[in-house]
């Protein structure tokens, strides 16, 4: 039945189906074998609304909102061109500041869906009037949103650290290393990208020029103030450090720089709204599809039959990191950690790993999983903010998914690049 | 037949524990299967609570505080100081218990449930980041608490600011400083690391965290009389394991937390410490008795007796 | 993915207000009194939409002032927003649908030679209208059965139901549109996205008629 599934989905998918349809037919293919017939589809739409519900993902329509906000307004301009007073001569600058401005708004927003929509939104226009393709734009905003996952604070993590047992806290520093090396390869490419690509540079800003860069900037510099400090202040929550931004986006927008009257706030909400359904529909249909998957326990089946209990700790290591890349491909991710941890729990055990870099692994695949098609969150995400098609949304992933899974086999065979920090800190 | 039973904790928790022995037992005397579902694998615990009534699962394990919204008298659970301290007086009152045994099992049943067991999870334990001895310490203090309005109630009387939190934000708001405390039975401290980011235990005897097993009424009233056996005595035996199990959990999650962070202050208030604590329980049954149903004043009534009975037997 | 999409707009033309839907002109794909009632239900969509997003902006905001200078939080800062998402997405499924802004992978679809686009296109309408119906009836059931358990939300204390009522409602209007969208295809000679949108992927191509 499984095979069944997976497959009818991806066909909707391919024919131009809405996106949501293939994740509800394989949800109601699901429901009606599992329960053979109509009976049971009120759990079903118990569980699409169990999908939208929790209160973490209210930060995304949150941040939407105020990046539309900023972009429509002067402050996501008046910022970008302050960094690029500062990087716009350097080749690959501007794409380097995009991967950086990810890793750090999602390293506080814990969100990669916010960081897509925040950082993406208003860096992607400049990007393309600076010369870089737009394929290369989206993959780059979306596989650097990713890096979020593995600094902290991480919700993946949390789960994996409750779940299995693990220190939190040495889960959030053993992410560190791989997340900075991720961010250092990403920019490293983007250099090589520029290069290849001839994408021009800026002439060379003058300490004055900066100065005043700087200086146009002081208002919209309150932004990264609110969320860093807001978040690492233990003043907000990440959801409210997003509505907090709303209010401060709109402040600036109607009030300093008066370039929004009502009927445009009208409009941001609405569209606002617009996309938030959009994507919300789609992470609804999902849940539904992921509780089919749980119920049925297709996931026991599959790994009862590959003998992981013969396996070494390479073979676990990697075993864990293919079974976690496919079901984050198709299923929410912090399903896919709540049902598969528990199943890979005792062979841990048995060989010997540290739990916290199995942590650190999954993890990372679980990002890599969430910008990967054909279901990842981050590209329905993407798709609905930028609206542009599908193929082109994926057709720069390779190169970044390559470069994840790069770092993911390093981590298999040297481990200190997650551990070596932990030992530091917790003097191991 | 594959029955489904889902809990509201990791497996290996108490309420995991308790369904891997149920479901050993009824292995063990009958040719049923039960499946385990552990914590969001199908859903948040109002999920599960309406997949058992809608017959998906057989089974579901859900503590009174959550069933409260369904029921509200089974909030009674969340009164402070009502359950006793001494771990014998409370195993006696789970098994005599003539509110768990008599009242309840009707207002369960109105919802389509069939009440199997109610038992304990453990003394309830507030962790913080500044030590608490008395009510003022807890003055100003951004306080965890469930969505509960006997919890608030309760905290409020405590002298505390009670913040609700989705439990995924918990460990970030704590180690950011957003909120400075929350509480939990110790295992549960334990195995979410919420002492990682606390600095103080503080053992105010005021609650026991209770939880309740049920399968779905439909279900179980069609079953066979030896089906119907069969879980009963699984029922039986699971709760004889998990008392077991609990002799000593208690300490032994708090040795575990203590050697995982020396500097962890654990505290169990002295009778007189509990004094002004104890002296707000009065409020907050006031408060079960407006919000906690028809039957609130009744069921209430008979907790008393019940456990009277339990300190005097 | 190997087949190409449509060329990207040109850069400079990219800007978040061009993806602006002006409601008012809106005209429905529905003959007379229909018709009307149709431009009201879209329009009443689009305002549900807006105040949404901002009631849960303010909302938030609330609950963090209320922290700090009050000392108390609001209880149910919390549910309130649960209620706010669920009908911001279901009031938005409908109106994204109506303006043919659900996301889809439209490579093939957009290689294919027309006739065969006129037949899928009326095929993926006709299904989505069904899985939509299909799901509406359901959320029926499920909010009548949560009716009758009586669930409260916690801190609120007002039945759960209140918070889902929109979940049938918004799964039928969107069921309809799809419904009307392959009606459309079927008598019209074009491919049409949804009632009021020419099929293509670029906003450039696409004519609110
Ligand atoms: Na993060
Ligand atoms: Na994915």
């Amino acid at each position: 039945m499984a095979y069944a599934i997976f497959g009818s989905m991806i066909v909707l998918l391919l024919i131009g189906f809405p996106m949501m349809i293939p994740l509800l037919m394989g949800a109601l293919i699901g429901f009606i074998a599992l329960f053979g017939g109509f009976g049971q589809l009120d759990t079903m739409v118990q569980q699409i609304l169990a999908g939208i519900r929790p209160a973490s993902l209210i930060a995304v329509p949150m941040f939407i909102f105020a990046a539309d906000i900023m972009t429509r307004g002067q402050s996501a301009n008046r910022l970008i061109d302050l960094v690029m007073a500062f990087v716009g001569h350097i080749r690959g600058g501007l794409a380097i500041s995009t991967a950086t401005a990810c890793t750090l708004f999602g390293a506080v927003s814990g969100s990669t869906q916010a960081t897509v929509v925040a950082v993406g939104g208003p860096l992607r226009p400049r990007m393309l009037k600076a010369g870089y393709n737009d394929s290369f734009v989206l993959a780059l905003i979306i596989n650097a949103s990713d890096i979020a996952f593995l600094i902290p604070p991480s919700i993946g993590m949390i789960i994996y650290g409750v779940v299995s047992g693990t220190s939190i806290s040495e889960l959030f520093i053993a992410g560190i290393g791989p997340g900075l090396l991720i961010l250092v390869l990403f920019s490293i490419y983007s250099y090589i990208y520029a290069l290849r690509n001839n994408v021009p540079t800026e002439p060379k800003a003058s300490w004055a020029e900066r100065v005043a860069a700087l200086r146009r900037a002081l208002w919209p510099l309150g932004f990264p103030l609110i969320i860093v400090g807001g978040i690492y202040g233990g003043i907000f929550s990440p959801t409210e450090a997003a509505a907090a931004c709303v209010l401060y986006a709109l402040f600036l927008e109607m009030v300093v720089f008066r370039e929004m009257n009502l009927r445009q706030l009208y409009q941001t909400a609405k569209s606002t709204g617009l996309i938030t359904a959009v994507v919300f529909i789609l992470v609804g249909a999902g849940a539904a599809f992921s509780y089919v998957i749980s119920f049925a326990q297709i996931p026991q089946a599959i790994l009862g039959g590959i003998g992981i209990d013969s396996m070494g700790p390479y073979g676990v290591l990697f075993t864990i990191s293919i079974a976690f890349f496919i079901g984050c491909m198709f299923v929410d991710p912090i399903v896919v950690i709540l049902i598969l941890v528990p199943i890979f729990a005792p062979v841990v055990n048995s060989v010997g790993l540290d739990p916290v870099l199995v942590g650190t692994i999954i993890t990372l695949q679980v990002a890599i999983g969430s910008a990967t098609p054909p279901f990842g969150c981050d590209i329905f995400t993407a798709i609905a903010i930028f609206k542009r098609p599908y193929a082109e949304v994926v057709r720069g992933t390779p190169p970044f998914i390559i470069m994840l899974l790069g770092v993911s086999v390093a981590l298999i065979f040297f481990p200190q690049i997650a551990l070596f920090l932990r030992d530091l800190a917790f003097a191991k | 037949d594959t029955w489904r039973y889902a809990f509201e904790e990791a497996m290996e928790e108490v309420q995991g524990k308790y369904a891997q022995k149920f479901k050993e037992e009824v292995e063990a005397n009958s040719d049923h299967e039960v499946q385990l579902f552990p914590f969001g694998t199908l859903g948040e615990s109002a999920d599960i609570m309406e997949q058992a009534q809608s017959g998906i699962l057989q089974f579901v394990d859900q503590s009174p505080g959550f069933t409260g919204a369904l029921i509200p008298e089974a909030q009674v659970f969340f009164v402070p100081y009502l359950l006793p301290a001494d771990q014998d007086q409370l195993v006696s009152f789970f098994r005599n218990s003539k509110a768990i045994h008599e009242l309840f099992p009707p207002l369960y049943a109105e919802q389509g449930l069939e009440l199997l067991t109610m038992f304990p999870e453990g003394e309830v334990m507030m962790t913080t980041t500044e030590a608490v001895a008395s009510p003022e310490d807890l003055n100003e203090v951004k306080f965890r608490v469930m969505t509960n309005p006997l919890l608030v109630e309760s905290y409020k009387a405590f002298g505390a600011t009670p913040t609700p939190l989705p439990w995924g934000e918990v460990y970030g708001a704590l180690q950011t400083g957003i909120i400075q405390g929350q509480e939990n039975p110790a295992f549960f401290i334990e195995s979410t690391k919420m002492y990682e980011v606390t600095d103080h235990l503080t053992r105010a005897g005021h609650n026991n965290f209770t939880t309740a097993v049920m399968a779905n009424k439909e279900f179980f009233d069609g079953l066979s009389d030896e089906d119907k056996t069969v879980i009963q005595n699984a029922t039986a035996a699971a709760f004889d394991y998990i008392i077991e199990y609990q002799t000593g959990l208690t300490e032994e999650s708090v040795e575990k937390i203590q050697a995982a962070k020396p500097e962890m202050t654990v505290t169990t208030l002295t009778e007189e410490q509990r004094a002004p604590f104890k002296a707000t329980a009065e409020a907050v049954e006031a408060k079960f008795l407006e919000i906690g149903g028809s039957q609130a004043q009744a069921i209430l009534d008979q907790m008393k007796a019940d456990l009277a009975a339990a300190a005097g037997g | 993915m190997t087949l190409h999409d449509k060329p990207a707009a040109i850069p400079e033309m990219i800007s978040a207000t061009d993806d602006d839907i002006d409601d008012s002109r809106y005209v429905s794909g529905l003959p007379g009194p229909l018709g009307v009632i149709d431009v009201v239900i879209a329009r009443i969509e689009a305002v549900l939409l807006a105040l949404g997003v901002l009631l849960m902006a303010l909302n938030t905001m609330a609950n963090v002032v209320g922290r700090y200078l009050l000392g108390e939080s609001i209880f149910f800062s919390e549910e309130l927003n649960q209620a706010l998402i669920i009908l911001i997405t279901f009031a938005g499924i409908s109106y994204a649908a109506r303006h043919g802004r659900h996301i889809r992978m439209s490579a093939f679809f957009d290689a294919a030679p027309f006739p065969l686009r006129k037949t899928m296109m009326v095929a993926i309408a006709a299904i989505t209208a069904a899985m939509m119906f299909l799901l509406s009836w359901y959320s029926f059931d499920y909010l009548m059965a949560q009716m009758g358990r009586g669930r409260l939300l916690p801190a609120l204390q007002i039945p759960q139901w209140w918070i889902i009522v929109w979940v049938p409602l918004g799964f039928l209007l969107t069921g309809l549109q799809y419904a009307l969208t392959a009606i459309k295809n079927l008598i019209d000679r074009d491919v049409w996205l949804s009632t009021s949108v020419i099929e293509g992927y670029d906003d450039s191509t696409e004519e609110e008629v």
